[in-house]
């Protein structure tokens, strides 16, 4: 079935509008498109988007994590061998994370990486056919916010609640740090970190985001408040 | 998530029914209700699995049919191959070479069609779970009786007088034959004829799959 922009789609489907757009200039398919010999086809279900110029994805559900590059991920240190650590991201198999990909480490200088460390590090390399690499510094070899997440919280949750919450046009984040203050790591992995000043604070925001999942901007904004006004009861 | 479509009951198959996500910690679950049969199934992967298992240039499709009695049979294994054979065409794989996918059936309720009520709902975990397809795919059964009557989605009583049970597999890209899994004696024109009833009915699934991601696009959205 033919299917256009903004459409519902399934696997299956083809887009006559990419295929086009394709001849005449460069386009770029992101998740849920594939080319084949015969055209441009969908392969997962949900609603197609497309951002100017030529870039075009599939926003569809998901809960399993798939390595992709450029992507932050909160990821648990599961062992130590040799120069490498194994880092647990929710993929098919652990990343890897070398022992100089911090800042300021050389051989001499190790970094204190302990086993069972939270690392919210960035995907260098994803290929479906190599064991994903991270790295906890950016091109200019400082760190920013990468790095291992001292104290805290962490849950699981879908990746679109991730996508939904990471949005600028989300109020959820917005509306919860003019409330009380936190400090919060999401990993496009559905993991989530969270750091408060006392646990209460923590479930309330950790509470807030899982209960956003379904909730609209407006819905979203009233159930801030709403925390935000049992949060401040109980603790006066 | 629940979304029904009661426009059906009017057409040639049994009302379906189906909820997403009905279970939390998998990856992709779905329920399916086709008349009175009821299946639940759900997805887990891509994950990591025993090295004797991978395969290097694509992943490994498990299927676990567990039957509504716990211990599964023969005949249980026979499903098993003909779900994952099926399923196999359309997932694609080459995404994620030494992975396995689990795709685990728990039966439910077993009023005739549970073969072709699997099938569907596997189809709609794997929607659900957002792994790469190829195509959509969808089973419709159908019997024919002693006098070569075809009835579409045959009930319990019509499955006990039957002379054969056919069920067939379609794609949804071009509606060609996945798999065909029949039982009984039929003249090869009752086949032919059976393959394209239900090659007709099965728009019907397609049409049904689309509504329900359809409302569950708006929910997460």
């Amino acid at each position: 079935m033919n299917v256009a922009i903004d459409d519902v789609v399934l696997p299956g489907d083809h887009c006559e509008e990419i295929a086009t757009a394709g001849e005449k200039s460069k386009v770029i398919l992101g998740p849920g498109l594939r080319k084949e010999i015969d055209g441009v086809f969908i392969t997962k279900a949900g609603v197609l988007r497309k951002r100017a110029p030529n870039t075009f994805w599939v926003d569809s559900y998901q809960k399993r994590y798939v390595p992709a590059r450029g992507e932050n991920v909160i990821g648990i240190v599961t062992q130590k061998a040799g120069d490498i650590f194994r880092v647990e991201v929710g993929g098919s198999c652990s990343a890897s994370l070398s022992y100089l990909s911090f800042e300021g480490a050389t051989k001499k200088n190790r970094p204190s990486v302990k086993i069972g460390d939270v690392i919210y590090a960035k995907m260098l390399n994803a290929s479906k056919d190599m064991e994903p690499e991270l790295v906890c510094v950016d091109s200019h070899g400082k760190k920013g916010r990468l790095g291992v997440l001292e104290d805290g919280f962490v849950f699981k949750c879908s990746l679109n609640l991730i996508r939904k919450i990471l949005n600028p046009n989300c109020p959820l984040l917005g509306s919860l740090k003019n409330e009380w203050p936190f400090e919060l790591a999401a990993g496009m992995n559905g993991r989530i970190w969270i750091k408060a000043k006392t646990m209460r604070e923590t479930v309330a925001v950790g509470n807030a985001i899982l209960g956003s999942e379904y909730l609209s901007n407006e819905e979203i904004k009233s159930m801030c408040t709403n925390i935000a006004s049992i949060l401040a009861g109980h603790i006066s | 998530m629940v979304t029904d479509n009661a426009d059906l009951t009017d057409f040639k198959l049994k009302p379906m029914k189906c909820e997403f996500n009905y279970l939390s910690k998998s990856d992709g679950s779905a329920i399916l209700s086709q008349g009175e049969t009821v299946a639940l199934v759900s997805v887990n992967g891509p994950q990591d699995i025993k090295m004797q298992s991978q395969s290097i240039e694509k992943s490994t499709l498990e299927v676990i049919f567990s039957p509504k009695g716990g211990k599964p049979s023969v005949g249980d294994r026979y499903k098993e191959n003909v779900i994952r054979q099926t399923s196999e065409t359309a997932i694609l794989g080459c995404l994620y070479p030494r992975t396995g996918i689990t795709v685990t059936i728990q039966e439910l309720e077993d009023f005739g069609g549970l073969l072709s009520c699997s099938v569907n709902c596997v189809c709609l975990a794997l929607l659900n779970s957002g792994v790469a397809m190829r195509c959509v795919f969808a089973a419709v059964m159908c019997a024919i009786d002693d006098s070569g009557n075809i009835t579409l989605d045959p009930g319990a009583a019509q499955l006990e007088t039957a002379r054969a049970v056919m069920n067939f597999v379609f794609d949804g890209r071009d509606r060609s034959l996945i798999t065909g899994f029949t039982e009984g004696n039929f003249s090869e024109d009752a086949y032919r004829e059976a393959l394209e009833r239900c090659r007709a009915a099965s728009e019907l699934v397609f049409t049904f799959y689309r509504d329900i991601v359809k409302k569950y696009s708006n929910v997460i959205g």
